[in-house]
């Protein structure tokens, strides 16, 4: 019976509480969503951003942070776009792997700058970087789109396995990949020391500069695969795309249980966020919730994904302080 | 009227797990100087922060000037006029010294809220002149050195009329000649009326300044007596529980000839310069000098954490060049840190965990890490150096000082060490730990490690080691055989106040 | 040991960095004058201040978030929203006050730099993410305010219209308001006790609660303080521009965290002065008014004020390093 309540008190589990109240308000919103192809079709909104959310897990547990991930899924895309239908333009999959290596080589740059510089924090460097990869994306497509793909290249967004999406599938291999990395290889031991105490990380010997390295190229991949799911579903491309995803994707990292101070927290809970918020924004969308109200629920969600669990936390320091304090009285 | 000015009785301070104060008492008076001393981890650092407000006792009285009093915050016992000078200055390196001084109590023009510079900077340069310093107060603190802070803080605490001050450890960062300030500085401040509480491990500034010595051990209040009314080993008797020799297990065996290691004109610009010497196997040889002598950033730059500008490692024979702590521990060099908490140990995590970091490769030879045979090995190592625990899943944070240092010497062993560079090992440690750290320390001395122990502490540096270097300023100062006739208490202590050489040290301007 | 790239200077003196800047400027200046001699023509120059006047206003109260550690990326969601509240308070009202108007725009600034500063000070939320998040909430909340509309020219009074247009003793209104907030800014972080909290709170929070500073109520006091600054200048936009929509000021945030961070402003707390920003502010409307004088299309905008942050502060870092060096060479070992 204790353990059963040890589980339900969980994070996780509060987490998973909230994704079915947010599945049985979205029921009553629309009569086509309950069913096992209504809900597999709404994944596609919300999956393909997902894919950053794995290294993004592994950048704030390291007590960091990357805002500028969704200024390199528009970098990503518009170069694709721009690659392919330029006059003498590449093959549509040379211009997907292209955007594989724009993505790439965005993170590698951050990761770059904050190994070298150590001085500077990842706020104000991802900040920066958020800027001018973004500003470059508007200088190469101004304010106009670039679309006209091959109609193949719809099948990444659109295509399914019988009713599952395929970003649903990929982000399914993902999710095992990286629960198995962050909680049972070396590299992810490694990744919480970092977080937890970065210090006494490098006197163990841990290799800090490469893994931090590792996280934020790995964030820029996954922007540039993003960019491939997200602008086949759209179908064109245009320098505002993916803006403001980085809220999203911090939301549900951090909504997840994984603390911005680093160190703590798992990436299920993050998995699970990823429902909640996705299906939460898809529910608001049948209910035909402007897309201005929309702006405002995501920026609230960001916050109260940041201040619910510090005030947890909070609570649970000053019970425990409690605790302890009268068990050592009563031992003296 | 009572005699004393200070008086405390019966102070009880519990924190999460551990007694750090059990029934503590003191008395001072006014125009004295009263010296409290006691080992690491005897209370001290507690007791002060309980005079300053910063913790409540969950027991016992403190009478300030006849009345009762309990402080709820630092505000209030500056208030009452006690201030304290640590060893470690808190201060705002960005705002200028006139503004670190007058922090919370700036002077302001008449009764608008609006600072009057002007008087500030002249009542700033005014108290400095009262202590012989001709600082400019108009200077950014973080510009000044180590000693010149510490003149800062002084003046700090005469800006606030106190007239109890605390000095925790003052001269364990100065050269002789700032030594010989601050004492004057000591001195003048009794003799204007002052109480002086004074804390130091040097017997020296004790028999200089003291007139009255109060000890504390293992949380308790062991005695106070006149200075000029107790023996040195009587008094090392009182701090340690036991006589010197008890204290320290012999050695279980002869240093080999064989030199593990050397270094030889090692230097990195700003922190060392020239340092030369060499470890021998199965011997213990003790790096000793005053704090920022630059011990700690020698064993760091052995150890890879920065690189050194110049100079040679020798490991076995072959020079190596050591770039990370990675590349260190391959070639069999392993390090204890100063810092437990901060670079030794993650304390959110198991002791298990904790022990098998530096080592991960070991027990995660494929993709997975085998947690079956990091617990054996956490077991075995954990009962090998007698961690006092319910069991390897316990947090390294609930268990005391001494079994966390011994969590890092436990994880030191996964590796397959030549030299271990052990940094302050008993630091904070309770006097019971401190005995078994010691007898390990024999242990593997005799097992063929090469160990090389960073100290502060005399006593420690004569009773374990069987050779001593001895740095100042950067410089290593004296290389002797710790149980030669000539090495004497008194030459270790030159060597580390004194520089050998006849150059004036030009530590970043006046003071 | 910890980087401080702190020299043996004065408090308060005009150090090196800033007659640095001094030439740089004029440096600029002259090349831009080389490639197009409509630069330092007087109508050119009054349109180079009075833009850059609410810049500088803004990078005033940016600087004091920025003293404390903080950052605010909502100040354009933010402008808009008071812009477009003193619009629509003026929209078709012949009879509106100018003075009512201005004084909405100040409250709704006030309000959301307050809740920003909660955020920071009392929810222990990381300035980045409370900003980013509340950006969203404010920049939302003028859309719906608008109703999908936007207030223009006709729409509003003249009184209005005329507030970013007054002149006194022949200098804009603009440039008087920029004046006014960097004079007040000035004394109030040099000489006033709060100010030097500010700093306190910056160098060393741990130091600055010891010393009995309310550093929670500090951090929401500079955010509040933005914030009253950010609705002020969201009602002499719309009225300069005589337009406010939903879209007003964009990404505006960068453009006034550039110039704090020329303006030698620490990112990482403790350190700035006025008039280092007043010269970032300088710098940034010359470069912000010679783009077209140089053919440079506006679309390179947003890209070149992010490289300009990202050199600015590794140029700083760099700097920093060479003076700890130094320092380090000179302890005579």
């Amino acid at each position: 019976m204790a353990a059963l309540k040890k589980f339900l008190l969980r994070w996780e589990a509060v987490l998973v509480l909230v994704l079915l109240l947010v599945n049985v308000f979205n029921t009553m919103s629309s009569p086509y969503y309950l069913s096992v192809t209504g809900l597999l079709d709404a994944t596609r909104d919300f999956m393909d951003k997902s894919f950053i959310v794995f290294p993004m897990a592994m950048i704030i547990l390291m007590g960091e942070i990357d805002i500028s991930v969704g200024a390199a899924i528009a970098l990503s895309s518009v170069i694709m776009g721009v690659a392919y239908n330029a006059g003498n333009g590449i093959p549509m999959v040379a211009a997907i792997l292209l955007a594989l290596l724009v993505g790439t080589i965005c993170g590698l740059i951050n990761g770059l700058l904050l190994t070298r510089f150590k001085e500077l924090s990842p706020m104000i460097v991802t900040l920066s970087t958020m800027t001018i990869y973004r500003g470059i994306a508007y200088i190469i497509l101004k304010d106009q789109a670039a679309g006209k793909f091959p109609s193949w290249f719809q099948e990444f967004g659109w295509g399914t396995v019988g009713p599952v999406p395929y970003v649903l599938i990929v982000f399914a291999i993902l999710a095992v990949i990286f629960t198995i990395v962050l909680n049972k290889t070396k590299l992810g031991r490694r990744i919480y020391a970092i977080g937890s105490n970065r210090t006494a990380s490098i006197f163990s010997g841990i290799k800090v500069d490469q893994i931090r390295i590792l996280a934020y190229t790995l964030a820029g991949f996954m922007s540039g695969l993003t960019a491939i799911f997200l602008t086949s579903r759209m179908s064109s491309t245009r320098p505002n795309i993916g803006y403001m995803y980085e809220l999203d994707i911090i939301s549900m990292v951090v909504l997840g249980g994984i603390s911005t101070s680093g160190g703590k927290g798992r990436l299920a809970g993050a998995l699970i966020s990823i429902f909640v918020i996705g299906y939460l924004k898809y529910g608001l969308g049948l209910n035909n919730i402007s897309s201005q109200i929309l702006m405002i629920v995501i920026g609230l969600l960001l916050i109260i994904s940041v201040l619910t669990p510090n005030l947890v936390a909070r609570f649970k320091r000053w019970s425990t302080v409690r605790k302890s304090h009268r068990q050592s009285m009563r031992s003296t | 009227m009572s005699e004393f000015i200070l008086e405390l009785q019966g102070i009880t301070k519990i924190f999460p797990g551990v007694k750090a104060l059990n029934q503590v008492h003191f008395q001072l008076k006014a125009g004295q100087i009263h010296a409290l001393m006691g080992e690491n981890g005897a209370g001290k650092s507690t007791f002060i922060k309980v005079i300053t407000g910063v913790h409540q006792p969950e027991e016992g009285t403190m009478t300030l000037r006849g009345k009762q009093v309990e402080f709820k915050n630092p505000k209030e016992a500056i208030a009452h006029g006690i201030a304290a000078i640590y060893q470690h200055v808190t201060c705002f390196p960005d705002l200028s010294v006139s503004e670190n001084i007058f922090a919370g109590h700036e002077a302001m023009r008449g009764r608008l809220p609006v600072i009057d510079w002007n008087t500030m900077h002249g009542k700033a340069e005014k108290l400095l002149h009262r202590l012989g310093s001709d600082l400019d107060p108009r200077q950014q603190m973080g510009a000044l050195s180590v000693a010149q802070q510490q003149i800062v803080e002084i003046a700090k605490a005469l800006s606030t009329d106190a007239d109890i001050i605390i000095m925790d450890e003052p001269t364990a960062a100065l050269t002789n000649r700032e030594c010989e300030e601050l004492y004057r500085i000591t001195e003048q401040l009794r003799d204007e009326g002052k109480a002086i509480i004074f804390i130091s491990h040097r017997f020296e500034d004790m028999y200089r300044l003291a007139s009255q010595v109060t000890v504390f051990r293992d949380a308790q209040y062991i005695g106070t007596w006149p200075v000029d009314g107790i023996t040195n080993s009587d008094l090392i008797r009182a701090m340690v529980g036991r006589s010197l020799t008890e204290m320290y297990p012999p050695p279980l065996s002869q240093p080999s000839d064989e030199t593990v290691f050397a270094v030889e004109g090692l230097s990195r610009t700003g922190y060392f310069k020239d340092v030369s010497f060499d470890i021998k196997k199965g011997e213990i040889v003790a790096l000793t000098g005053l704090v920022g002598a630059g011990r700690s950033e020698v064993c760091q730059a052995i150890f890879g954490i920065d690189r050194p500008d110049s100079g040679r490692v020798e490991l076995l024979g072959q020079t190596v060049t050591i770039d990370s702590p990675l590349t260190a521990m391959k070639l069999g060099v392993g390090y204890l840190p100063e810092d437990r908490q901060k670079q030794g140990l993650v304390l959110s995590w198991s002791i298990e965990k904790n022990i098998t970091l530096a080592n991960l490769d070991r027990f995660a030879p494929g993709l997975l890490v085998e947690e079956a045979k990091e617990k054996e090995t956490a077991e075995r190592l954990s009962k090998l150096v007698s961690i006092k625990c319910q069991g390897v899943e316990d947090l390294a944070s609930s268990l005391s000082g001494g079994n966390q240092q011994k969590i890092i010497v436990a994880k030191l062993l996964t590796a397959d060490l030549k030299l271990i560079i052990m940094d302050e090992p008993t630091k904070g440690v309770d006097v019971g730990a401190k005995h078994q750290i010691y007898q390990i320390m024999r242990e593997l001395a005799r097992d063929g490690y090469a160990i090389l122990m960073v100290s502060s502490e005399m006593p420690e540096v004569i009773g374990m080691s069987d050779r001593i270097v001895v740095m100042h300023e950067g410089r290593v100062t004296m290389i002797a055989r710790t149980h030669d006739a000539s090495t004497t208490q008194e030459k270790i202590l030159e060597a580390a106040v004194t520089r050998v050489s006849h150059e004036e040290p030009a530590l970043g301007g006046k003071s | 040991m910890k980087l401080t790239g702190i020299q043996k200077q004065k408090h308060g003196a005009i150090g090196a960095r800033e007659i640095g800047m001094i030439l740089f400027i004029l440096l600029l200046s002259l090349l831009i004058q080389l490639r197009n001699s409509q630069y330092l023509t007087a109508e050119n120059l009054n349109d180079l201040l009075v833009n850059a006047a609410i810049m500088g206003t803004l990078a005033v109260g940016m600087m004091m978030v920025i003293i404390t550690g903080g950052i605010d990326l909502s100040i354009g969601a933010t402008l808009a929203l008071s812009g477009m509240s003193a619009a629509l308070y003026v929209r078709g009202n012949e009879t509106a006050s100018p003075v009512l108007a201005v004084l909405i725009g100040i409250g709704i600034g006030l309000l959301a730099g307050l809740i920003n500063g909660l955020l920071v000070g009392y929810g222990e939320v990381l300035p980045l993410i409370a900003t980013l998040g509340m950006m969203n909430v404010y920049r939302g909340l003028t859309y719906i305010i608008a109703n999908g509309a936007w207030v223009s020219a006709h729409q509003m009074n003249d009184g209005f219209k005329a507030l970013a247009f007054n002149r006194f003793l022949g200098i804009n209104s603009l440039v008087w308001v920029a004046i006014l907030t960097f004079a007040i800014g000035a004394f109030f972080l040099g000489w006033t006790r709060i100010g030097r909290m500010i700093y306190a709170v910056g160098s060393n929070p741990e130091a600055a609660r010891v010393t009995g500073v309310n550093v929670p109520a500090i951090r929401t006091l500079v955010y509040a303080i933005m914030g009253t600054i950010t609705g002020l200048s969201g009602v002499l936009w719309v009225s300069k521009y005589a337009s406010a929509q939903g879209d007003t000021a964009i990404g505006y945030e960068m453009n006034v965290i550039a110039a704090c961070v020329l303006g030698g402003v620490s990112i990482s707390g403790g350190s700035g002065k006025v008039f280092g920003v007043i010269l970032g502010t300088v710098l940034l409307g010359i470069l912000k008014n010679a783009l077209p004088l140089l053919k440079i299309s506006p679309f390179w905008q947003d890209a070149l004020y992010g490289l300009i942050i990202l050199f600015a502060i590794l140029m700083n870092t760099i700097f920093k390093r060479m003076v700890d060096k130094n320092n380090l060479q000179r302890r005579h070992i």
